[in-house]
C-alpha cells in the first residue's frame, strides 16, 4: 500500500463529485425548493458520468480502490440507474393540497435529493472497494440514506413502520455481515481482499481457515441476502415496499440489489479457490432456487402492486444468484468452462435488464398517481381520490391512460421474460451459464451438472409461475373495464423516466449485443480469480511471514 | 430508363403492390369512397414495370431476332435481396463429406421467361380486376379491405412466381391461400360465405402439406432448395435445384421411388392449389367471394400456381416417367368430371368455375405429356385461359350487379337486350373457352391435343423419346442418404408401367370429349342467360341496365385479347420459342422433345367438330327458348343427378374423411376439457398452495422476521460447517 491518497482521490473523483453535489443540495436546500434540489441530483450525477469518463479505462489498484472492468460496470450502472430514480423520485410528488388520502405527504424537502445522491455514492463505493473496510463503509453509506428516504417520503403509520422495519432488519444483517468480514481479516490477517484471495489460495490455509472459512461465507451471504431480499433475509421486502411510495420501492428493488451482487461477486473471487470444490456454489444453487420459488407463489396472492412488486423482487434476486453460483462453480474448475465463466456475466446482464425495466414500471406506478373513484352525482359528494395501490386500480387503464398501459406491459413481459424483450436474453444467459457447468459431463444424481440443470430447470418452472402474475396485471389494463378516470398526476418527471426505460428496453431488445459485451467484460475481470497487480506485490510468502 | 437495372426493376413488381396494400390498409378511412386508388396504382406500376421486364427478357432471349433455330439457351437473372436464414455449412452427417448441407435461404428472386410471362399476367389481370371492381365494389362498406386484399394478392402471388427457392415458393404459397381464405370469406356474415372460406382453406391445407413434405425431401436429396446455383463464401459452387450447372447434366436428378416421392408429393399440391381431382371440391364453393376475386385470384392466377409449380419442375418430372403421366391422367379425368358436373349447374358462376377446374385439367394434361411442346401448350392455355375466364368472370359479374345479386341462370334470360356490351363480349369469351377458331382458346386447346396426339401415336410423329427410367440416376447424389431405397422400389416401376402411347391415346380422346362438353355447357350458359324471352328477378328492380364503363372497359379490353391473343401467339411462335428458353426448360431430358412448331389439320379439325357439336346440341335445347325449362333434366334422365350432385364426391368426403375426423375431435374435445385441462389446472394450483403456506410466514412482525433470519443464517453457516467437515 504505498500509493498516495491522493492517488486513492484521484480515482474516487465520480464519488467525490457526488459527495459535493449532495452537498450542494443540503446547503440549497434553504434557499431552493424540491424540484431545484432534484435538479442538482442530476446535475451531480452528470457530472460524476463526465469524470467517471474521463478516467483511464486501465485497472488501477490504490489504498482500496480497484477499478477494473467489474468494478467501472457497476460505477456506470449506478449512474444510470441513478439518473432514472432521480426523474422516477422527483416525479414521485404526492400533491397533498389535493390528495385527501392518508399519509400522502407533499414531497419532501430538498434533503431528499442530496440523501439519495450520497446513496448513490455509496453504492459506487461499494462497486470499487477493494478492501472489505470500503466495503462496508460503502455498504452503510447505501443503508443510512436508505433509511432516511423511506422515513422522509411518507410521514404516516405505514410509512413509518416500513422506515423502522428496513432500519432494524439492516441493522442485523450488517452485524452478521460484519462478523463475517470480521472472520475473514481473522483467517488472512488483511482487510484487502486480493490480499485475502492470495492467502486463502495459498497452500496450508491452516486449520483455523478450515474452520473459520464456512463461517464467514455463511454469514456474508446472509448480508448481501438482504441487500438481495433474497431468502432467509427477504421478509421484510413486501411489508416495506407497500408502506413507501413507488419512488422508493423503485430505488429499494434495484440499488441494493446492485450492492448484494458486487458483495457476492466479491465473495465469490476471493474464497472460491480456497473454499474446496463444493462449499460455495451449493450453498448459492439451494439459496437460489429457495428464493425464487418463495417470490414467486408469495407473489402470487398478492393484490397490493407494490407488495406484488416485492415477491416478485425476491424472485428476481434468485435469478441473479443462479449466475452467481455458477460462476463459484466455473471457478473452482479453473475457469476453463465458456459459460460458466460467464455465469457473473449473465447475472451483471440480468442485473440490469431487470433493473430498467422495474425502474419503467414504478415510473409508471408513479406517474399515475392516483385514480377517481367510482362516482355519479346523485350518490353524494365526490370522494377523494385514491392512490394507486391495488391490482384493480389498473383496471382498464389501456383505455384511459394506453400510453402508460403499453409501457407497462412491456416492462412486465420483459419481467416475465417473454422474448424478443431484454428479460428474455438475460434469462436466457442464466439459464445457459448453469447448463454450461461441466456441460459435457453426464447428468449422474449428486453432480454439479445435476445440480445446475435441476436449478436451470427450476428457473424455467419459476419463469413460467410468474408469468401468472405479470399476466393477471396485464389482463386488468387489457380486457377489463373501468369507469374512473386516471389521474396521472404524479409529475412529468416519472413519466420521462418511463418512457426513457421503454427506449431502453427496445434498443436492448433489438441489439442486446452491446450490453452483453459490456457485461462480459466486467464478468470477465472476476472470474476465473487471478490476484490483481496490486496483490501480486503482496506475494503468500510475505503475508505468511506477517 | 435504362438507369434502372433488371434486378430493381424485378423487386419493384412485387413491392408495388405491397406498398399499395399496406397504404390501403393505413389510410383505408381516410381514402373513404376512394380507397382503390393505391391499389390501382401499386398494381398499374407493376404491370409496366412486368411489362418492361417481359421486353428485357425477350431480348435477353434472342426473340425477335427470326433465328429459331438454334438451340435455347437458358436466360435468367437471379437477384439476392438478403439471406434470411442460415445454419453454417451443416456437414451432412455421413462422412461421405462431398455434399454439404448448408441450410442457407436466401430472399432471392429470379426472372426467366416463365416468371416474366407471369408476371404481366398477373399485374396485368390484377389491373383490370382493380379497374372493374371500382365499379362493383362501389359503395361495400368493405372496400377499402377488398383493395388492399387484392393488392396483397397481387404482390404474394408475384412473389410466388418470382421466388427462386422452395422455401419461399411455400411462403407465398401459403400466402396466396391466405388472401383466397379472406377474399372468399370476404363477406364473413354470410354463413356459406364463411363456410366456403373455411373449407376452401382446409382442402388446400392437403395440398400445403404435399409441398412442404417434397421441399423436405428436396431439401435432404438435393442438399439445396434454391433454383439457382449459388457459391459459398469460400468459393465452392452449391448447385440449385433448376440451376445452370445442374440443368447441363443429363443425369442429375433423381429418378427412383424419392424422385417419384418428391414428384407425387408436388402434384398433390399442385391439385390442391390448382383444384384438381379429388381435391377440387373447393373451388366451386369459392364462388361466394366477390366477383371480382374470384376472376382474379380463382380463374386467371392462382390456381395455376399449380401448373406453374409443375412447369417450374419439369426436369424433376421428366426423370419420373411414372409421376409424369399420373399427372396426365389426373388432368384428363379431373377435364371430364369438371366438364360433365358443370353442364348441369344452374348458377352462371358455378358453371365457370367447373370450367375452370376442367381447363385446368387440360394445362395438367399437356404438362404429363413430358415434352417441350406439353409444357409450353400448358403455359399457352394458361395465358389465353387467363384472358377469356376472367372476361367471363368479370362478364357474368357484370350480370350479377345488374340482376341485384341474382346468378340463378334459370331466373333469367334474354339480357342481351338489356346489357349489349355485357353480352357480346361474353360472347366473345365463349368462344374463346369453346374452342372455335380462331379465338384464343382454340390454338392453345389445339397444342395442348397435338401434345398428347405425339406421345399416343409417336410413329405417325416421327418422334420417339422414351424417357429412361431413371433409378440409376440417384447415384452421385447423396448417395448414403437413400441408398437403400434409391435402387428401383416397386412403386416406381409400377408407376411408370402406366407411362406407354395406349394411356395418352385414351387421354387424348377423354380430352376431345371435353372439348365437346366444355363448348355445350358454355353455350348453354350463354343461351340461357343472353337469349329467350327478357327476364329479369324482382330483385334487380325496375331497371335493369348495363354496368357502368369501369366494369365494362376491362370487359372489352379482355375481349379483345381473347379474340386475337391465340392467333397472334401462335402464327408468331413467339410465346413457344420464348419460353423454351426458361431454364427448366433447357434441360436436356426436356429440350430434346422439342419438335418443330406446326400445324396440325387433322387436330384442328377433331378439335373444331367436337366444338361444333357440343355447340349444336346446347342450341338445340336452349337457344331462345325459355331458361328455366327442364330440357337438362329430359335429356340426361338418371344421370343429371350424378352431375348435379357432383359425383357425390362431396358426401363421400363427407361421410369418409369430414363425419370420422369430428367424430375423433369431440372425444378429443372431450378429453382435453375434463381430463387435460383437470390436470393442468391441478398443476397450477401447487404455487398457489405453496404461496398459501408461505404467506404465512408474512406475519407483518419484526422480530419474528429478525428472528426467520438469524435461524437462517444459523442453517446456513451449520451447512456449510458440516460440509466443511465431511470433506
Amino acid at each position: 500500500m504505498n500509493t498516495t491518497s491522493l492517488e486513492t482521490f484521484s480515482l474516487l473523483a465520480p464519488e467525490i463529485v457526488l459527495v459535493i453535489a449532495a452537498l450542494v443540495a443540503y446547503l440549497g436546500g434553504a434557499f431552493m425548493g424540491l424540484r431545484a434540489g432534484w435538479l442538482v441530483a442530476a446535475a451531480g450525477i452528470a457530472a460524476s458520468m463526465l469524470v467517471a469518463r474521463g478516467q483511464a479505462a486501465d485497472p488501477a489498484f490504490s489504498a482500496g480502490v480497484s477499478i477494473d472492468a467489474f468494478s467501472t460496470f457497476i460505477r456506470w450502472t449506478v449512474l444510470s440507474l441513478g439518473i432514472l430514480l432521480c426523474l422516477v423520485q422527483a416525479g414521485d410528488l404526492f400533491a397533498s393540497a389535493v390528495s385527501r388520502g392518508p399519509g400522502l405527504h407533499r414531497g419532501g424537502t430538498c434533503e431528499e435529493a442530496g440523501t439519495f445522491l450520497l446513496l448513490l455514492a455509496g453504492l459506487s463505493l461499494v462497486g470499487v472497494a477493494g478492501d472489505l473496510v470500503v466495503l462496508f463503509a460503502g455498504l452503510e453509506l447505501v443503508s443510512i440514506p436508505t433509511y432516511i428516504l423511506l422515513a422522509l417520503k411518507r410521514t404516516d403509520a405505514r410509512g413509518q413502520e416500513a422506515g423502522l422495519k428496513y432500519f432494524f432488519l439492516s441493522l442485523v444483517a450488517s452485524a452478521i455481515f460484519l462478523y463475517a468480514l470480521a472472520s475473514l481479516y481473522g483467517i488472512a490477517g488483511s482487510t484487502d481482499m486480493a490480499a485475502i484471495a492470495a492467502s486463502l489460495s495459498a497452500d496450508g490455509a491452516g486449520r483455523i481457515a478450515q474452520a473459520m472459512l464456512p463461517l464467514a461465507i455463511g454469514m456474508a451471504i446472509v448480508g448481501a441476502a438482504f441487500r438481495l431480499a433474497a431468502v432467509p433475509m427477504h421478509f421484510y421486502a413486501p411489508d416495506v415496499y407497500e408502506g413507501t411510495s413507488p419512488g422508493n420501492a423503485a430505488l429499494l428493488s434495484t440499488l441494493p440489489k446492485v450492492a448484494g451482487i458486487v458483495v457476492l461477486a466479491r465473495l465469490v473471487a476471493m474464497v472460491t479457490p480456497a473454499a474446496g470444490p463444493d462449499l460455495l456454489w451449493q450453498i448459492l444453487v439451494v439459496l437460489a432456487a429457495v428464493t425464487m420459488t418463495v417470490g414467486n407463489v408469495m407473489a402470487l396472492w398478492q393484490s397490493n402492486i407494490r407488495r406484488l412488486l416485492a415477491c416478485s423482487s425476491i424472485a428476481h434476486a434468485g435469478y441473479l444468484m443462479v449466475g452467481v453460483a455458477a460462476a463459484s462453480a466455473g471457478a473452482v474448475s479453473g475457469g476453463t468452462h465458456l459459460f460458466a465463466a460467464g455465469g457473473m456475466s449473465a447475472t451483471l446482464f440480468y442485473l440490469a435488464t431487470y433493473a430498467i425495466a422495474t425502474i419503467g414500471l414504478f415510473g409508471a406506478i408513479a406517474y399515475l398517481g392516483h385514480r377517481w373513484p367510482e362516482w355519479t352525482a346523485t350518490s353524494g359528494p365526490r370522494p377523494p381520490r385514491e392512490e394507486i395501490s391495488s391490482v384493480d386500480d389498473l383496471d382498464g387503464l389501456s383505455g384511459t391512460n394506453p400510453v402508460a398501459a403499453f409501457a407497462i406491459t412491456v416492462f412486465l413481459l420483459s419481467l416475465a421474460g417473454i422474448p424478443p424483450l431484454p428479460g428474455f436474453w438475460g434469462k436466457l444467459a442464466l439459464a445457459l451459464s448453469a447448463l454450461g457447468v461441466d456441460g459435457t459431463a453426464a447428468i449422474d444424481s449428486g453432480s454439479r451438472r445435476a445440480w445446475f440443470v435441476g436449478v436451470a430447470v427450476v428457473l424455467v418452472l419459476n419463469a413460467a409461475i410468474a408469468a401468472a402474475y405479470y399476466l393477471r396485471l396485464i389482463a386488468a389494463m387489457y380486457f377489463k373495464t373501468t369507469k374512473r378516470g386516471v389521474q396521472a398526476d404524479g409529475g412529468l418527471a416519472a413519466g420521462v423516466a418511463m418512457l426513457a426505460c421503454l427506449v431502453l428496453v427496445a434498443t436492448v431488445s433489438i441489439r442486446p449485443r452491446g450490453l452483453l459485451a459490456a457485461a462480459s467484460r466486467a464478468g470477465e475481470s472476476l472470474t476465473p480469480v487471478t490476484a490483481p497487480s496490486a496483490g501480486a506485490s503482496q506475494s503468500p510468502d510475505t503475508l505468511a511471514s506477517r | 430508363m435504362n438507369d434502372l437495372s433488371p434486378s430493381t426493376l424485378l423487386v419493384l413488381v412485387p413491392l408495388l403492390p405491397l406498398v399499395a396494400a399496406v397504404l390501403t390498409v393505413v389510410l383505408g378511412r381516410t381514402l373513404g369512397g376512394r380507397s382503390f386508388l393505391p391499389a390501382l396504382a401499386g398494381i398499374g406500376g407493376a404491370f409496366v414495370v412486368a411489362l418492361m421486364l417481359l421486353a428485357g427478357t425477350a431480348r435477353e432471349a434472342g426473340l425477335g431476332s427470326g433465328d429459331h433455330d438454334h438451340a435455347p439457351r437458358p436466360v435468367e437473372m437471379v437477384t439476392t435481396l438478403w439471406q434470411w436464414a442460415g445454419v453454417g455449412d451443416a456437414q451432412a452427417a455421413g462422412d461421405a463429406g462431398s455434399s454439404a448441407l448448408s441450410f442457407s435461404i436466401p430472399v432471392a428472386l429470379r426472372l426467366d421467361p416463365l416468371t416474366a410471362t407471369l408476371l404481366v399476367i398477373i399485374t396485368g389481370v390484377g389491373l383490370l380486376v382493380a379497374i372493374y371492381s371500382i365499379g362493383y365494389m362501389h359503395g361495400d362498406p368493405g372496400e377499402p379491405r377488398f383493395f388492399a386484399l387484392v393488392a396483397a394478392f397481387v404482390f404474394s402471388m408475384s412473389m410466388l412466381v418470382a421466388a427462386s427457392n422452395f422455401l419461399l415458393v411455400y411462403v407465398f404459397w401459403e400466402a396466396v391461400g391466405a388472401c383466397s381464405y379472406l377474399l372468399i370469406g370476404f363477406w364473413f356474415s354470410k354463413p356459406e360465405a364463411a363456410k366456403a372460406a373455411k373449407k376452401a382453406f382446409l382442402v388446400n391445407r392437403v395440398g400445403d402439406f404435399g409441398l412442404a413434405v417434397a421441399t423436405f425431401l428436396l431439401w435432404l436429396t438435393y442438399g439445396t432448395l434454391n433454383f439457382h446455383d449459388t457459391s459459398l463464401a469460400d468459393g465452392t459452387l452449391v448447385p440449385g435445384i433448376l440451376g445452370a450447372s445442374r440443368l447441363a447434366d443429363a443425369s442429375a436428378y433423381v429418378g427412383g421411388a424419392v424422385g417419384t416421392a418428391i414428384c407425387l408429393l408436388l402434384l398433390l399440391a399442385a391439385c390442391g392449389k390448382s383444384a384438381q381431382l379429388p381435391l377440387h371440391v373447393w373451388l366451386p364453393d369459392a364462388m361466394e367471394g366477390p366477383t371480382p376475386a374470384s376472376s382474379l385470384i380463382h380463374a386467371a392466377t392462382m390456381v395455376t400456381a399449380g401448373v406453374y409449380l409443375v412447369a417450374r419442375t419439369a426436369p424433376l418430372f421428366v426423370a419420373c416417367p411414372g409421376a409424369l403421366t399420373l399427372v396426365s391422367i389426373v388432368g384428363a379425368s379431373t377435364a371430364l368430371v369438371a366438364a360433365l358436373i358443370g353442364t348441369v349447374q344452374n348458377d352462371l358462376k358455378r358453371v365457370l368455375a367447373y370450367s375452370t377446374i376442367s381447363q385446368l385439367g387440360y394445362m395438367f394434361v399437356s404438362l404429363g405429356t413430358g415434352s417441350l411442346l406439353g409444357f409450353t401448350a400448358a403455359i399457352f392455355h394458361l395465358v389465353t385461359h387467363a384472358f377469356f375466364k376472367a372476361l367471363l368472370f368479370m362478364g357474368a359479374g357484370s350480370v350479377m350487379h345488374a340482376m341485384g345479386g341474382v346468378i340463378d341462370m334459370r331466373r333469367f334470360g334474354g339480357l342481351r337486350r338489356i346489357m349489349p356490351i355485357t353480352a357480346s363480349t361474353f360472347l366473345i369469351g365463349a368462344l374463346a373457352l369453346a374452342g372455335v377458331a380462331p379465338f384464343a382458346g382454340f390454338y392453345s386447346k389445339d397444342e395442348i391435343l397435338s401434345s398428347l396426339h405425339a406421345r399416343g401415336w409417336a410413329d405417325t410423329h416421327a418422334e420417339h423419346h422414351e424417357s429412361a427410367p431413371g433409378g440409376d440416376r440417384a447415384a452421385g447424389l447423396n448417395p448414403f442418404r437413400f441408398a437403400t431405397i434409391s435402387s428401383e422400389a416397386p412403386v416406381a416401376t409400377a408407376l411408370d408401367a402406366i407411362n406407354t402411347p395406349a394411356t395418352f391415346r385414351l387421354l387424348f380422346w377423354m380430352s376431345l370429349i371435353t372439348a365437346g362438353l366444355t363448348a355445350f355447357y358454355t353455350f348453354r350458359a350463354v343461351f340461357m342467360t343472353f337469349t329467350g324471352p327478357t327476364r329479369v328477378p324482382d330483385e334487380a328492380g325496375h331497371h335493369a341496365h348495363e354496368s357502368p364503363p369501369s366494369m365494362t372497359v376491362p370487359l372489352v379490353i379482355l375481349a379483345a385479347l381473347s379474340a386475337v391473343s391465340g392467333w397472334w401467339l401462335f402464327s408468331t411462335h413467339s410465346l413457344a420459342s420464348f419460353l423454351a428458353s426458361t431454364p427448366s426448360f433447357t434441360a436436356p431430358s426436356v429440350a430434346a422433345t422439342a419438335t418443330p412448331l406446326a400445324f396440325h389439320w387433322d387436330i384442328a379439325i377433331q378439335g373444331t367438330l367436337a366444338a361444333a357439336i357440343g355447340i349444336v346440341i346446347a342450341a338445340l335445347g336452349h337457344l331462345g327458348r325459355r331458361s328455366d325449362g327442364p330440357q337438362m333434366e329430359r335429356f340426361l334422365g338418371p344421370f343429371e343427378t350424378l352431375f348435379a350432385r357432383r359425383f357425390f364426391i362431396d358426401e363421400i368426403y363427407s361421410g369418409f374423411i369430414v363425419k370420422p375426423l369430428e367424430l375423433i375431435a369431440t372425444v378429443a374435445a372431450f378429453l382435453d376439457r375434463h381430463l387435460i385441462d383437470g390436470l393442468v389446472d391441478g398443476i397450477a394450483r401447487i404455487p398457489l398452495g405453496c404461496g398459501a403456506v408461505i404467506r404465512r410466514a408474512q406475519s407483518g412482525l419484526l422480530q419474528r422476521y429478525a428472528l426467520a433470519g438469524v435461524i437462517g443464517t444459523l442453517l446456513i453457516v451449520l451447512a456449510l460447517v458440516a460440509r466443511a467437515m465431511g470433506q
